[in-house]
């Protein structure tokens, strides 16, 4: 039976829009903390107003799918991430409604803005924290779990979420690199490259803590050597890449190169964990919802997930070009 | 001390859920509003709609911001509090709600920026489009949210095999027994609920002899709308009544506050109950003699069933269910003589000029929040002890979570929901007072609807201005 890996591949391709979308607008709120001036933070937020909440969309189309095909493991997942998650969700709705009243602020827009940032490396931190409990492991007894809610706080997760966060700058100043003025472009630049060197070691360190305590890890590197090893290649070039941006590169490099950097890591977890869907524990197929609802998710997804990448790519393209300095509204 | 997850994870649900439900009672209804104003704006090509528009558009934008990011929340805690729920109906509810967030959640976030920001880049055509677009978004997010909560309402459709639902067939999960009756009546209020806002504003103005011109549009399109509504609204309560009454007998027995199997006849009509759930007795009842009878049972000495046909260990708790229904009735009885006025003075010509009136709109203005979220309780708290009526008991759905964990992020949320609301009656409060004409308007009626037809316009700000 293959549909609970088509589901599943549909929940992990969600996942991948996220995390590259949302990723770059995480990036740009967490850096309104290293701009004083309010005329750049304006700046910085008006580049992914029009279009942050079509990319939120795609973390709980992930969420859900998750919910829908394989209820068993939404219902190990969220009880076992349960502060984290419920912290990243605050992070998140701080973020969102910052958006909306920072606008109405004049005189105090910056207290908004500082709501907008820690928010956003809230969420950026506990997404990391997730993933690094995930594949520290999780404890599961009769398909539920056992662990305590504060397994989430270990040091792997702790060092995965400076990951993502530190991750999530370089997308966002890849982003303001390609949609920024001239004025925040070496502001840009200069992140890009310090952002990148942090994010790649702090990742080594992490890399290095999972295979210890994880064993299944390792077991996981011997017997994918190969694709593993292709994997980290890739990921070491396009890091160098990126670490050498200047302003002469072409403006949508940096955000691709930082996008690849993401697409591989999440390529290397999937190498790691599969087929499991709760890691080391809990296969796609032993936690998979019957198959009459496997098949009403992808008949929907067949239907309607292709109009809304229409519709989506067209909101993005009206919203082409580098940011106007008023704001898209002029 | 030991604090009970149970307690702690519903209070959590039940704060975030309510809260949330107020944010896209207030967009659907602004959303449909919003859209039938932009029509009126292409086709009249009068610019005091455009102003409507934009006034109200920057009032929903932060009921949609706030929506969205409540709404993310709730899609994470069916897990995070009742894992046992997620587990068990999952099959059933989780494919809806994927539909949902792939039918509404896309369409509204991708044409919201456009709806927002775009007017100027794609020309009033393509724009009326965008706003379109994200009304029909929140009408399809509330048809399948309603289909989600129907269905624990009324399950339909499903075997369960080893703890778990199997679904047997989508179309009856789908349209189940309530969902045909629920969906109507919620749009119903949300539509209710925005013309009562808009009236108000708009009634508010004129009180103060300001922006008259707005105000007499919005006073009349919002009392004309409210008016045709609540006589639908009030024809679908009854039939949504006779449904329950039907499928959840329980919910409508604790909803009149009587106890015994059957009330006296005639039957009154209780406003005020003490409940006295220990005893199966109410402590104190007042109601009105002979009401009863005729709304309930729609004759001059029928009996109404009472709550003790219920077996006690699948009773609700009559108080909550009671008062949410009073309020929510009361409210719809409100709104009723409030259509009745608003005829009255159409027809002497008094509708902008009668200060009683005017001053009863504008208290009225909040009062389609008030009986939506008073309705949701009637059906939440009417549905308990079973998260699926029939099938699972909410003390058994609860997460291995413990209660402390619960407790702390119940006081997160508290805390982040009241600045969320603080900030949003601020900021909604104040676009108000400063008024329509402190909104900036961007673009001209005349002459621009072509060039929505030519997309290199679009780049060439100059030419778009034109």
């Amino acid at each position: 039976m293959e549909l609970p890996l088509l589901t599943a591949s549909f929940a992990a391709l969600a996942l991948v829009f996220y995390v590259v979308l949302d990723g770059f607008d995480l990036g740009v709120g967490i850096l309104l903390f290293f701009r004083s001036e309010q005329a750049s933070r304006d700046h910085m937020v008006d580049s992914i107003t029009p279009t942050w909440d079509g990319n939120e969309t795609w973390l709980i189309m992930a969420g859900v799918s998750l919910f829908a095909a394989f209820p068993i493991a939404y219902a190990i997942l969220m009880p076992a991430f349960y502060l984290p998650i419920i912290l990243m969700l605050l992070g998140l709705g701080l973020r969102g409604v910052s958006f909306e009243f920072r606008i109405q602020m004049k005189s105090h827009r910056r207290c908004w803005d500082y709501v907008f940032a820690c928010g956003s490396v809230i969420a950026a931190f506990m997404q990391g924290a997730i993933v690094g409990g995930l594949l520290q492991g999780v404890e599961v007894r009769d398909l539920h779990f056992a662990g305590s809610v504060f397994d989430a706080f270990r040091p792997l997760p702790l060092l995965c979420g400076l990951a993502v966060a530190a991750g999530y700058c370089v997308l966002g100043a890849g982003w303001l690199f390609l949609k920024s003025n001239q004025l925040l472009l070496r502001f840009a630049v200069r992140i890009l490259r310090i952002a990148t060197c942090s994010f790649v070691s702090v990742f080594f360190v992490a890399c290095l803590a999972a295979v210890r305590v994880q064993p299944a890890i390792s077991a996981a590197w011997a017997s994918h050597y190969l694709p593993l090893s292709i994997v980290s290649a890739l990921f070491v070039v396009l890091a160098i890449f990126l670490g050498s941006t200047s302003a002469d590169t072409p403006p949508l490099r940096p955000l691709l190169a930082g996008t690849g950097l993401f697409l591989l890591g999440i390529a290397g977890i999937v190498v790691i964990i599969y087929p499991n869907i709760i890691p080391f524990q809990l296969t796609l197929w032993d936690a998979a919802a019957s198959s009459a609802s496997q098949k009403f998710v992808l008949i929907g997804v067949a239907c309607v997930a292709p109009v809304v990448l229409v519709y989506s790519s067209y909101a993005y393209w009206v919203f082409r070009g580098r940011t106007p300095a008023k704001g898209w509204s002029e | 001390m030991i604090i009970a997850p149970e307690i702690v994870a519903r209070t959590q649900f039940a704060f975030t859920v309510s809260f949330h439900i107020i944010f896209p009672t207030i967009s659907i209804g602004l959303a449909s509003f919003l859209a039938i104003v932009e029509g009126l704006w292409l086709k009249t090509k009068d610019q005091i709609f455009l102003q409507i528009y934009k006034f109200w558009l920057s009032i929903f934008a932060m009921a949609f911001g706030v929506g969205v990011v409540t709404g993310i929340v709730l899609s994470f805690e069916f897990g995070l509090g009742f894992a046992k729920f997620a587990q068990m109906a999952g099959p059933a509810i989780g494919p809806m709600i994927a539909l949902e967030v792939l039918t509404s959640f896309f369409l509204e976030a991708g044409f919201l920026g456009i709806m927002l920001f775009g007017l100027n880049r794609v020309g009033p055509r393509l724009h009326y489009l965008a706003t379109c677009m994200v009304a029909l978004g929140t009408l399809m997010s509330a048809s399948w949210i309603l289909s989600a909560n129907s269905w624990m309402q009324t399950p339909d459709g499903v075997q369960v095999q080893g703890g778990r639902v199997v679904v047997i067939n989508w179309l009856h999960v789908i349209v189940n027994p309530s969902w045909l009756y629920r969906l109507p009546h919620m749009l119903m209020a949300a539509y209710l609920t925005a013309s009562f806002l808009v009236a108000g504003v708009g009634a508010w103005y004129l009180l103060r002899g300001k922006h008259l011109q707005f105000a007499r549009k919005t006073v009349a399109m919002g009392t004309a709308f409210a008016t045709i509504l609540i006589v639908v609204q009030v024809f679908l309560g009854d039939i949504l009544y006779g449904t329950m009454l039907k499928y959840q007998p329980s919910k409508m027995q604790a909803a009149e506050g009587f106890w015994d199997k059957e009330s006296q006849s005639p039957a009154p009509y209780y406003w005020i109950i003490v409940p006295d759930q220990e005893n199966q007795r109410n402590k104190v009842a007042v109601g009105m003699p002979w009401l009863g009878s005729i709304w309930l049972t729609h004759s001059l000495n029928g009996r109404v069933e009472g709550l003790s046909n219920t077996p006690r260990d699948q009773q609700p708790l009559m108080g909550m269910v009671f008062y949410a229904f009073r309020i929510m009735y009361g409210i719809a009885i409100l709104m009723f003589a409030v259509g009745i006025a608003t005829i009255w003075h159409r027809l002497r010509g008094t509708l902008f000029t009668s200060r009683p009136f005017l001053h009863v709109l504008v208290w009225m203005s909040p009062c389609g929040v008030i009986a939506t979220l008073a309705g949701w309780y009637v059906a939440e708290t009417g549905r308990q002890p079973w998260v699926i009526y029939g099938i699972l008991r909410t003390a058994d759905a609860v997460s291995p979570v413990p209660g402390r964990a619960f407790l702390a992020t119940l006081i997160g949320f508290v805390c982040a929901y009241t600045m969320f609301m603080a900030a949003f009656l601020y900021f909604a409060l104040r676009i108000v007072r400063r008024g329509p004409t402190e909104i900036s308007i961007h673009a001209e009626a005349s002459g621009s609807l072509k060039n929505a037809l030519r997309p290199h316009v679009i780049d060439n700000p100059e030419l778009a201005r034109r």
